[in-house]
C-alpha cells in the first residue's frame, strides 16, 4: 500500500468561508485505479466531498474536473504517473455550486442553441430516415461526444467571452447535425454560427483537442464549419 | 441587456486573415530573393531594387496585407479581452487612424523615391 497525496478544492456555499485546498492521504494502491477511485475512497472517510459520477468507464462524461491543471474524467484517468500531490479542482470558468461540482447551465445552454436534432420536414417515414455507409461515416468522430465539457471550459475564448462563444463542444454538435445527410436545415444552421462571437471567436488554439476524453477533434470540426461558410459565400 | 448576436459576421474578416497572410507567404521570399540576388546590395541597388513600378505596386500590397492581417489581429485580441464598448470603441478608432496613416505614409514613401 502507497501513501497517496491530494489536494482538493473545497467550497461550500452554505459555510460562507472562501474556496480552500484542501490536503488529504490515503491509503490506496494506484496500481490499475483511477482518480475517481482515490475521490470515492476518500468519501469514506470525508463523506462532506462533493463530485459527479455515474457510470465510471468515460461513458456518462458526468466527473469532468481539473486534474493536476488538466481537464479529463476522473473514472479514466490513471492515479499511476500523476504528480503528487495531486491537485483536483472543480472545471474552471464555471460557477461552483459545491467542492467539484460546477453549474453547466451556461454549456447546456449553447448546446442547445445550436439545436442538437434531426431538422427534417419530409412526411415521417414508416421506419426509419436510411443513411448509405459513406452518409453515416461522415459522422464519426462528431457523435461520440459525450458533453462532458472538459474542452469547452479548457478554451480560453469560452473563458474570455463565456456567454457568446459557443464553445468546443456546442460547435461539434452543429457540425454533427450540419455533416447528417438526413438533416435539411444546414443553412439556417450556417446562419446561427456565422457570428463573430459564436463561432469566430474560435483561434484554433486547440486545448480542446488536447484534453477531449474521446480523443475528438473540435477544432477540425470548427474548420469543416468555417469551410462550408466560405463555400457558401463564394 | 440582452445579447444580441449578429447572423452573416466574421466570415469576411476571417477570409481576409488568411488571404493577406498568403499574400505575405508570397511576397516575402520573393522580395528576400530579389534583393539578395543584387550583389553588392548597397544604397544605389536597393534604391534600383524600388525604382522599377511593379515593385512599387508589390511592396505597397504588401505593406497593406501587413496592416489588414495586424488590423484583424488586434481586433480579435480587442474583442477577447476588452469588454467596455468606452474602451473598445476608442481603441478601434486610433489604431485604424493609425494603420491608415502607416498605409499612406508607406506609398508617400516609395513613390518619393522617384
Amino acid at each position: 500500500m502507497a501513501r497517496l497525496r491530494l489536494r482538493i478544492y473545497r467550497y461550500d456555499p452554505e459555510s460562507g468561508a472562501a474556496p480552500v485546498m484542501r490536503d488529504y492521504e490515503l491509503e490506496i494502491d494506484p496500481r490499475g485505479r483511477m482518480v475517481l477511485d482515490a475521490l470515492l475512497a476518500l468519501k469514506e472517510l470525508d463523506d462532506s466531498l462533493a463530485f459527479r459520477r455515474s457510470c465510471r468507464e468515460g461513458v456518462c462524461g458526468s466527473d469532468g474536473m481539473n486534474i493536476n491543471g488538466v481537464n479529463a474524467l476522473a473514472c479514466v484517468t490513471p492515479l499511476e504517473g500523476l504528480r503528487q500531490p495531486i491537485e483536483i479542482r472543480p472545471l474552471p470558468r464555471l460557477p461552483v455550486v459545491r467542492d467539484l461540482i460546477v453549474d453547466m447551465s451556461q454549456f447546456f445552454q449553447h448546446y442547445r442553441a445550436v439545436k442538437p436534432y434531426l431538422i427534417n420536414l419530409d412526411p415521417e417515414p414508416e421506419n426509419e430516415r436510411p443513411q448509405s455507409a459513406a452518409e453515416r461515416a461522415e459522422l464519426d468522430g462528431l457523435w461520440e461526444c459525450i458533453l462532458c465539457g472538459c474542452c469547452t471550459t479548457a478554451c480560453p475564448s469560452f473563458w474570455w467571452n463565456p456567454d457568446r462563444f459557443l464553445g468546443p463542444a456546442a460547435l461539434l454538435q452543429a457540425c454533427r447535425f450540419i455533416t447528417d445527410s438526413r438533416d435539411q436545415a444546414t443553412d439556417e444552421r450556417l446562419d446561427y454560427l456565422e457570428d463573430r462571437y459564436r463561432l469566430f471567436r474560435c483561434h484554433g488554439i486547440m486545448n480542446c483537442v488536447e484534453v477531449c476524453p474521446k480523443g475528438l477533434n473540435p477544432t477540425a470540426a470548427i474548420g469543416k464549419i468555417k469551410k462550408l461558410l466560405v463555400k457558401r459565400a463564394l | 441587456m440582452r445579447n444580441v448576436g449578429g447572423a452573416r459576421r466574421g466570415l469576411n474578416f476571417w477570409l481576409l486573415q488568411r488571404a493577406s497572410a498568403v499574400a505575405m507567404a508570397i511576397f516575402l521570399p520573393l522580395f528576400l530573393g530579389l534583393a539578395l540576388s543584387r550583389s553588392p546590395l548597397d544604397y544605389a541597388a536597393w534604391r534600383a531594387l524600388f525604382s522599377h513600378l511593379a515593385m512599387k505596386i508589390g511592396s505597397l500590397m504588401f505593406i497593406a496585407a501587413v496592416l489588414a492581417h495586424a488590423w484583424i489581429g488586434l481586433r480579435e485580441i480587442l474583442i477577447d479581452y476588452v469588454h467596455p464598448l468606452a474602451i473598445r470603441l476608442p481603441l478601434y478608432f486610433l489604431f485604424a487612424t493609425l494603420y491608415l496613416v502607416c498605409l499612406v505614409w508607406a506609398a508617400d514613401i516609395l513613390w518619393g523615391l522617384g
